[in-house]
């Protein structure tokens, strides 16, 4: 009996503070993801990412926007999403006290804006996206002068129109080849 | 006119109605939140989940995080409980076991959604068999998200429930600022050398280790004044664990293969 209470005492209390204190968080813990909405580009890899889709991105052609859409309530705290971010925009932080009274709490979203191809005028790039290519074309790729300006210029054309193009112009190549 | 889309149903399984609380219950439901406040008996109700949820809720009662100092007690019976906690994703074969224990909870009852498939159907969403959460079926007083909860966000989440702590999550949106342009980290460094030493480090280290180290090494080269090599192998000669220090002579070999002269 003596040697059960000295045992005790020796022990001391195993129980933590918690919520009375905060409480010890590992290195690398995986809580909230927090975006960070002045980051994001809104290219949408987290989205494909997201195993059960808690991540989504929705266009809206009316409004020219595009939307960035998390439910806390679905994630599955994988860091996925912290892993295919080019910008770093999204990490899992140490906040953990998620829970909520309504289930529209466990909602957040960020709109950006969507351009328009140069050609066909649809909408088809966020504006942060085609920004960061043109910056990095600018100042990081190297190329200068007139293939700079193609390049350029060929950043605001949406997929469809590119392909319409190289078409064209492939066409042409054969014809001053003479029709092989 | 409808298209052809139109016609397909959303949902192949007709859809329960959802349990509707009439004012008398939601009022005394006010009441019970005043007098239980030491005193809750809770009950675990499993709904299709993965059973990670239960083992989160038998490691909440441990004497590591003891739910009991708050009075929170974890009965074998719904018919003693306050609480009744659902986990799970609610699944087609799940969905009438939970409909009873919901009936042979006395009211006022609080219901618990827990877990990510309590929350919305979690990973399962669009499973063929999954109604995609408890709130589908039954008015859910508390969300506990987490996949699973840790015991602590368990807590949390029960002490909201009683009314101790206060809600941290609101619904937040936010609209892109005109001009907006996200900056980018260590602009000065090239962009070749920097996508090849953050390639590397995802490589040896991971995604969150080597996002880490990587940083230490781009902040090394880009705070250097003068010797870019200098600066760097004093970050390596600073490097206790001998882990990182490889890594990091990684890094800088990618650093002078890129040095010209």
């Amino acid at each position: 009996m003596l040697k059960t209470l000295v045992n005790a005492l020796k022990t001391g209390n195993a129980t933590t503070k918690y919520p009375a204190a905060p409480i010890d968080l590992p290195y690398g813990y995986r809580g909230k993801p927090e975006h960070n909405e002045k980051q994001c580009i809104a290219c949408g890899a987290c989205a494909c990412a997201c195993p059960p889709n808690a991540i989504q991105m929705t266009a809206d052609e009316g409004a020219g926007t595009v939307t960035w859409n998390i439910h806390y309530g679905r994630c599955i705290f994988c860091g996925r999403c912290e892993e295919v971010c080019p910008f770093s925009a999204i990490k899992l932080g140490n906040e953990f006290e998620l829970a909520v009274m309504a289930a529209t709490d466990l909602d957040e979203s960020s709109t950006y804006t969507l351009e328009p191809c140069a050609v066909c005028g649809k909408l088809f790039a966020p504006r942060k996206q085609i920004a960061y290519a043109e910056e990095l074309l600018k100042n990081d790729s190297g190329i200068t002068g007139e293939e700079l300006d193609t390049a350029l210029a060929r950043l605001r054309v949406c997929p469809t129109c590119k392909r319409t193009l190289d078409a064209h112009t492939a066409q042409a190549t054969s014809r001053v080849e003479g029709g092989r | 006119m409808h298209t052809a889309l139109e016609q397909v149903p959303e949902r192949l399984q007709a859809l329960p109605t959802k349990v509707e609380l009439d004012e008398k219950v939601q009022k005394a439901k006010g009441a019970l939140l005043n007098d239980i406040k030491r005193s809750v008996y809770l009950y675990r109700v499993d709904c299709g989940g993965c059973n990670a949820c239960e083992i989160e809720i038998f490691a909440t009662i441990t004497p590591v995080f003891d739910a009991e100092r708050f009075g929170i007690k974890n009965t074998p019976s719904p018919r003693h409980a306050d609480i009744l906690v659902y986990t799970g994703a609610v699944t087609r074969a799940m969905r009438l076991p939970a409909m009873r224990a919901y009936e042979a909870a006395p009211n006022p009852k609080l219901v618990v959604s827990y877990g990510a498939c309590g929350c919305s159907g979690g990973i399962f969403h669009d499973n063929y068999c999954v109604w995609g959460g408890t709130d589908q079926i039954l008015p859910v007083d508390v969300y506990i998200p987490g996949c699973p909860p840790s015991p602590a966000q368990t807590i949390y989440g029960f002490a909201m429930a009683l009314g101790m702590l206060g809600q941290k999550l609101h619904h937040k949106e936010t609209v892109e600022a005109p001009g907006e342009l996200a900056t980018l980290a260590y602009a000065d460094i090239p962009y070749a050398l920097r996508t090849e030493i953050e390639h590397e480090a995802r490589l040896m280290s991971g995604y969150l280790q080597g996002r880490d180290l990587a940083d230490d090494f781009l902040k090394a080269i880009s705070s250097s004044q003068g010797s870019v090599l200098a600066s760097v192998d004093g970050l390596i000669a600073g490097t206790d664990d001998p882990r990182r220090a490889e890594v990091y002579n990684d890094f800088k070999e990618l650093l002078l293969g890129k040095v010209i002269g």
